[in-house]
């Protein structure tokens, strides 16, 4: 296979925020014509904080899950709900289809996207060389479906805001709630913070 | 100059053998090397004053309202991140206060800063920060997950109470599509061509 022409190998980088392309002078810090961003060959630390940001979400993972999120005040009980309990709950009360979203949104997307992750650090700590088209779609999947666990949070604000009837009910927020949203959050930097490019380093050298 | 070079896997690609369209892909990664829009500064500007107004109207109407044993209570998008802050939770109301109702607004007024400029023909002092701004904040506006999370409260609700959806609601939900059109109208390097037409008159 013939190797690929690639903006390192003709001295040409390009900007991340606003995509030109400009010649790379060897400065230390080079910036931007267009946009003033500073523009690296490859983001400097990429791997060590995307691994760091998803070494942290993982472990935040377990109590955001295991842990309650929400408790229900009624007259007669307390009632702890964690994502998942909540989750068949809606399904109980008889809409289904939300239960899919949330669950999908929730406990599906989150755990993709650390395991998605962690396969990608891996494979390029490895530099290994096969298959950047999958790990490159993969990568963009988890960059795009990200955002959608941030669902249970918004869900919540409004529970606890518009439950607060001290006579019948009230709702309130756990402390587990606030490692989901780490979760959601951490996953997103790491996302952002990891450099596609390293993904086919390996067959530009090849 | 005449090589463009792909920000997801570093191909380098000649732009002579490329042909012109709206919209090129990487031949290696199918990453977006760049897109044009058929639009114009109008248009982008029109879909950002629209954007606007709407924002105005979520904000300050109620979103939902909820009625049980004759009691009627009411959420208004900053009312439903105040909700978390008198729980102790301050970190999540920030973040829901920064994903729904700051980052929008930010990219509304960011847009319109940069671009009524360029349709009057002069350059915005500072435009490059606002557009780096722009550009780093663009992964952080979550109306659509708001509008959808608005949804499933309201589900959630439904079975245990009288809960309906409010006029503030449907703005945000017109605000989201409002958003949506603008991103399509406005690729990074629309953006960047028509700040350079502007910059020559």
């Amino acid at each position: 296979m013939n190797a690929a022409v690639t903006g390192r190998s003709l001295g040409l980088l390009v900007c991340s925020r606003c995509r030109a392309t400009l010649r790379a002078i060897g400065a230390v810090e080079q910036r931007c014509p267009r946009c003033h961003s500073p523009v690296h060959v490859r983001r400097p630390h990429s791997l060590a904080t995307t691994a760091s940001l998803v070494i942290t979400a993982a472990l935040l993972y377990i109590p955001a899950n295991v842990l309650p999120v929400m408790r229900t005040h009624t007259f007669f009980s307390d009632e702890d709900d964690t994502i998942m309990s909540g989750v068949i709950s809606l399904a109980h009360s008889g809409s289904w289809p939300v239960a899919v979203l949330v669950f999908f949104a929730s406990i599906v997307v989150p755990l993709l996207k650390l395991i998605a992750l962690g396969e990608i650090l891996i494979a390029v700590t490895r530099k290994s060389v096969r298959q950047p088209q999958q790990r490159s779609r993969l990568f963009r999947i988890v960059e795009y479906v990200g955002r959608w666990s941030m669902l249970d949070v918004f869900a919540m604000s409004l529970l606890v805001t518009l439950v607060q009837v001290q006579s019948l009910a009230t709702v309130q927020v756990r402390p587990a709630a606030l490692a989901f949203a780490g979760v959601v959050v951490l996953t997103m930097l790491a996302a952002q913070s990891f450099d596609e490019r390293l993904l086919w380093d390996g067959e530009s050298r090849g | 100059m005449s090589v463009i070079v792909c920000h997801a896997c570093d191909l380098a690609h000649r732009l002579d053998g490329i042909t012109p369209a709206t919209r090129v892909r990487c031949v290696r990664c199918h990453a977006e090397l760049y897109r044009t829009s058929a639009a114009g500064v109008d248009t982008a500007i029109a879909l950002a004053v629209a954007g606007l107004v709407l924002f105005i109207i979520a904000n300050l109407y109620p979103l939902v309202t909820f009625k049980v044993n004759g009691t009627t209570r009411m959420a208004t998008l900053t009312g439903a991140a105040l909700g978390l802050y008198d729980q102790g939770y301050a970190t999540l109301a920030v973040l829901v206060i920064f994903t729904a109702v700051l980052v929008p607004l930010t990219q509304i007024l960011s847009f319109l800063y940069v671009l009524v400029p360029v349709r009057l023909g002069f350059r915005a002092p500072g435009q490059e920060t606002v557009f780096r701004a722009l550009a780093a904040l663009r992964p952080w506006g979550m109306t659509e997950v708001f509008v959808l999370g608005a949804i499933v409260a309201l589900v959630k609700l439904s079975s245990e109470a009288e809960v309906a959806p409010r006029i503030a609601l449907i703005a945000y939900g017109f605000l989201m599509l409002m958003l949506a059109a603008i991103a399509s109208v406005t690729p990074t390097e629309q953006i960047w061509q028509w700040i350079g037409r502007g910059g020559r008159r």
